[in-house]
């Protein structure tokens, strides 16, 4: 469960990216997070994987207190996690084997199971005939696929997207998006930030619509209407 | 706890070093031409200090006995001089005159003076004195001593060193000071070298090591390539330093010893240990504390 209880963010320019958010995520939702430029979508994924400490407020993910957490807990609470950028971030020298593998060698994975386990998620994103390719060498689409096996390799219990389709030319967004609605319906809680007003209104999820830092509209088979 | 390969350091890191070639190349070589220079160093002041021991001959002092002691009184003076505080009780050498007698015999056999010991031995006569070898522990304290020697009874004269000990001791203190004032310098100089080079290689994957935070790598996981790029940066630098250094003392040791006689050139075979560790503490230590600090920047959590 995630939990936002009165939370502001305030970057050090005196920016209030955050004002005041309170909301609830329960497991297993899928949740659109839209809202204009520089709205506070990036802050508030960026609160949540911990990249930005929130200014006041407190804020829970799966019992893991994010304004008291220690900061050698940090690393093992983002395994919890799977993270996707717009911008894909994978290595550009390494194999889409290698990119999926490294993060299981992060967390000390012993390499049979890594072996064992690299090919069955690339087949879920449907990228089991690319093992050897570099990412250099695959479209948008298929370099965010990557990006999303990479996300899922530690099981994580939370995938947190951010315009994962905004690199990604318009016919295979829909498969994006498509999967990541295949991930949550594998039980897990899907957050994704997105530009993309065709897919939040055909999809009909819960949709959280964010102004200036503050929650204006939250709804359930929600629209776009930002 | 699970474990990780160490292939996997291993590989990144010379992966790294691989990749940062040029960068590489010249913090080995800039690493490598100061632990040169800080074991030149080193070793021409141990040299100079070795020669200065020398010259001292080995902190003594002569002490001659009254001619009219008795062989009573003489092994009385020998045993009031053990009991000083700076006298190295084991090293109080006690020449008699029957023993210097022959000595001087012997070492002027065959010349034209030999008559006159010849003649002095038949009429009974010596004109030498007992004599007592001191050595001293410090140098600093020798004045102390001359003053103890000469307070006891029946100690006629004492060949003193002090003034030459005092000058020998003045020089090895302001070139240990040098040396020192020097060393930290260089090794300043050798840290701020290696931090520079890791903080580029760094800063090169910058975008690699946030993705290692965003899949949750702990901070040792993704420092520890960087600490073995900068070990094998000191490994490399000390290895080649060492050759370098023990082909240079050998050669230039060999020139001064064909120069010049009284100079006394300790042969590497003897220093060659400390050589090696020094430069192998110094690269490796300056190697993973520079990229420890390097990376702290780019690892606040
Ligand atoms: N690191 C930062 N320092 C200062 N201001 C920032 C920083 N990141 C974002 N902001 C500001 O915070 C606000 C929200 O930004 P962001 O969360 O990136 O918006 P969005 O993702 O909705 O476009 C914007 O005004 C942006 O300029
Ligand atoms: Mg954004």
């Amino acid at each position: 469960m995630i939990e936002f209880k009165n939370v502001c963010k305030k970057y050090p320019n005196g920016t209030l990216a955050l004002d005041d958010v309170s909301l609830t995520i329960n497991d297993g939702e899928f949740v659109f997070i839209v809202g204009e430029s520089g709205a506070g979508k990036s802050t508030m994924l960026k609160t949540l994987f911990r990249e930005e400490k929130i200014s006041s407020g407190s804020l829970t993910v799966d019992g893991y207190d994010l304004v008291k957490i220690k900061n050698r807990q940090i690393p093992h609470y983002r395994r919890k996690l799977g993270i996707v950028f717009q911008d894909f971030r994978l290595f550009p020298d390494k194999t889409v084997f290698e990119n999926v593998a490294f993060a299981m060698r992060v967390i000390g994975e012993p390499t049979r199971s890594i072996k064992r386990r690299v090919p069955t998620i690339l087949s879920i994103v449907g990228l089991q005939d690319k093992y050897n390719d570099f990412p250099r060498e695959l479209s948008g689409g298929e370099q965010q696929r990557v990006a999303l096996a990479r996300a899922l390799a530690n099981n994580p219990s939370i995938i947190i997207a951010d315009e994962p389709t905004g690199n990604v030319d318009p016919k295979m967004s829909l498969d994006i998006m498509n999967l990541l609605l295949k991930i949550q319906k594998r039980g897990k809680t899907v957050l994704v930030v997105t530009h993309e007003k065709n897919f939040v209104d055909y999809f009909q999820q819960r949709v959280i619509t964010i102004k200036n830092g503050k929650i204006v509209d939250d709804k359930v088979g929600g629209m776009f209407d930002a | 706890m699970r474990k990780y390969s160490l292939s996997y350091f291993l590989s990144q890191s010379f992966k790294g070093l691989w990749r940062n070639g040029v960068m590489s190349a010249a913090s080995i070589l800039v690493l490598m031409a100061l632990l040169i220079v800080m074991g030149s160093f080193s070793l021409l002041v141990y040299n100079i200090d070795v020669n200065l021991e020398n010259i001292g001959v080995l902190n003594e002092i002569v002490v001659f006995c009254d001619e009219n002691c008795t062989d009573e009184e003489i092994a009385d003076i020998g045993r009031q001089i053990r009991l000083l505080d700076n006298v190295n009780e084991d090293m109080v050498k006690h020449n008699t005159k029957q023993q210097i007698l022959d000595e001087e015999r012997a070492k002027y056999a065959g010349t034209e003076v030999e008559n006159v010991f010849k003649e002095m031995v038949d009429r009974g006569v010596n004109p030498y004195r007992d004599e007592f070898i001191v050595t001293y522990n410090d140098n600093s304290e020798v004045t102390t001593l001359e003053y103890q020697l000469g307070q006891i009874q029946g100690i006629d004269k004492i060949n003193s060193r002090a003034d030459l000990a005092e000058k020998v001791e003045g020089i090895k203190n302001s070139v240990t000071f040098i040396f020192i004032f020097f060393l930290v310098v260089l090794f300043v100089v050798s840290l701020f070298v290696i931090i520079n080079t890791i903080k580029l290689a760094v800063y090169a994957r910058k975008q690699e090591i946030a993705i290692m935070r965003y899949v949750g790598a702990t901070k040792w996981f993704i420092t520890l390539p960087f600490v073995f790029e900068g070990m094998l940066i000191g490994l490399i630098a000390s290895g080649v330093a060492y050759l370098v250094e023990w082909y240079m003392y050998t050669y230039i040791g060999k020139m001064l010893m064909q120069n010049s006689s009284i100079l006394t050139i300790v042969p590497f075979s003897q220093v060659d240990g400390f050589v090696i560790l020094g430069f192998l503490a110094v690269g490796l230590f300056s190697g993973i504390v520079g990229s420890a600090i390097s990376l702290r920047k780019y690892l606040k959590a």
